[in-house]
């Protein structure tokens, strides 16, 4: 029986090392990006009235590093406009989804480049560590490291904050919170728009189970945008389908949106719209006002 | 497809993760062991595929009506979690021609991650049982009762669900040293599994999940 205990508890003491965190990164490897010509799955595919002229399409590798880490991992990015112009325009840092990559995000992309009027704005848009191109593995501090990467990157090539909006879809809300809550990032956006956003890790394990269970039983992931969300002043602006059936509007969302306490905020619940159909169900036009109208006010 | 399979994983690898333990209570100072797999069905890719659960089990007949057991999730413990359960089986009524032998089961499900992250679940299975054949092979039928005792989830949601009942049918084929389960269970029925990323595949369709599951006992 002592053997049988001792086995035991050796087992537990010893079986601890799996997460799920790892497994919940949804990224796609690949050896080019296709942009336009990319034939895998997408959400939506735009008219061609949204194409962006070849010219004002930039892709290049910026170098990520978080605090922890001794060197750098190289990142790939999409800069939609005109670089030299980056110090006088205004640009959509847009952190894109859990899944797959940047070919996949593509058209979300073209889209926002759209907003007001035909490439009004400029767009930035990188792949996370792990996901296209990058190199390297996803991580929750990647997530956070790689995007500061970007926006040192559009700090570099002359934008100031009050010139910087960011965009985050899905995951990409979470480094879009974190960087609009906290003044540690190389730039600090002067608005936040967030579209499907998570509350927390710990909300993502309970609307799953249905149990009031402590997130921490299956994963580390400390993302929790209902927390940071009370960090930001900027102004806000909050995008949700009520039909969403990965990110509940009400036990997500709605907690992000009235967590929120800053200067000035506007939620959008689009009734029929799922996950991924906010742009298809809205309309696209109607999508880019209500992002246009956010960004000039 | 998002991680549905992970995500299907994490789901049940808390709740009502595995078969009903010990239908008919072992005899006096009879010992056993049980490994069980096998959890709700789901679909993935263009398959239809249980979710592999894996559990085991000890239980001790303290008397021929009474049976205590401690079951330990493996899979959970994979993770870093300590979770067990802990109960009895209780006869109360012996079979009559056709009237089923009935047993109940209270259980104690907890979970421990560390000193922060722990949670405690009554779970009440009530099973009848019909004997039949020289090796005393039974079929069964029962509920599974988990209760939730929790008022709240994260940032003050309200947590509206707090009782879990799962029907189950089962057969044992029994020898006088080993017992083969095979045991299906319609897993909380009445909870909608529209809103989940998970695609549970049940006869019910839109609601709660269909598991399946196969457990080998030595008694000893």
């Amino acid at each position: 029986m002592k053997k049988l205990i001792y086995t035991f508890i050796a087992f537990v003491s010893l079986s601890s090392c799996l997460r799920l965190d790892d497994n919940l990164f949804n990224q796609n490897k690949l050896s080019e990006y296709k942009l336009d010509n990319y034939t895998g799955e997408v959400d939506f595919i735009l008219p061609n009235t949204y194409d962006i002229p070849s010219n004002l399409i930039h892709t290049f590798q910026l170098h990520s590093q978080s605090p922890s880490e001794a060197s750098s991992t190289t990142i790939y990015a999409i800069y939609i406009g005109d670089i030299a112009t980056i110090a006088t325009d205004t640009v959509i840092m847009y952190c894109h989804g859990n899944k797959d990559h940047m070919d996949f995000y593509w058209p979300r992309a073209k889209l926002l480049a759209n907003t007001v009027s035909k490439n009004h704005y400029g767009v930035l848009m990188i792949d996370y560590r792990g996901y296209g191109m990058s190199e390297g593995k996803p991580t929750e501090d990647g997530l956070y490291a790689d995007v500061d990467a970007a926006i040192k990157w559009l700090s570099l090539s002359g934008l100031t904050n009050d010139r910087l909006m960011i965009y985050g879809f899905s995951l990409g809300t979470a480094p879009a919170t974190k960087i609009s809550a906290n003044n540690n990032y190389s730039m600090k956006p002067s608005k936040l728009m967030l579209e499907a956003p998570f509350a927390s890790a710990e909300v993502m394990v309970q609307d799953q189970t249905g149990l009031a269970l402590p997130g921490t039983t299956v994963t580390d992931l400390k993302i929790n945008n209902g927390e940071e969300i009370k960090k930001v002043q900027q102004p806000f602006l909050w995008i949700h389908g009520e039909a969403d059936d990965f990110i509940n509007i009400n036990t997500h969302g709605v907690v992000v949106y009235n967590n929120y306490n800053g200067s000035y905020k506007e939620g959008h619940r689009i009734a029929n719209a799922g996950h991924s159909t906010i742009e298809t169900t809205l309309g696209f036009q109607e999508y880019l006002q209500i992002i246009g109208n956010f960004i000039r006010r | 497809m998002y991680q549905k399979i992970l995500i299907a994983f994490l789901s049940a690898l808390i709740f009502s993760c595995g078969p009903s333990k010990f239908v008919k209570p072992l005899e006096k100072n009879q010992h056993a062991g049980t490994v069980s797999l096998g959890g709700p069905l789901i679909k993935y890719g263009n398959a239809t595929t249980p979710i592999p659960f894996f559990t085991g089990t000890y239980g001790y007949g303290i008397d021929s009506t009474l049976t205590g057991f401690a079951s330990l999730n493996i899979t959970s413990a994979l993770y870093g979690n300590l979770q067990m359960e802990l109960g009895a089986t209780k006869q109360l009524l012996k079979q009559q021609h056709f009237l089923p032998a009935f047993s109940f089961s209270p259980v104690i499900n907890f979970i421990y991650h560390d000193s922060k992250s722990y949670k405690v679940y009554p779970q009440l299975d009530l099973n009848a049982f019909w004997e039949y054949g020289k090796h005393k092979n039974y079929i069964y039928v029962g509920v599974n009762n988990w209760f939730e005792l929790a008022s709240k989830k994260a940032y003050g949601i309200s947590q509206e669900n707090h009782w879990f009942v799962s029907p189950m049918i089962g057969h044992s084929f029994n020898n006088a040293k080993w017992n083969i389960n095979i045991e299906a269970k319609i897993i909380a029925p009445n909870l909608s599994n529209e809103k989940l990323v998970v695609d549970y595949q049940t006869p019910l369709k839109h609601r709660g999940a269909f598991g399946l599951y196969l457990s080998y006992t030595r008694k000893f």
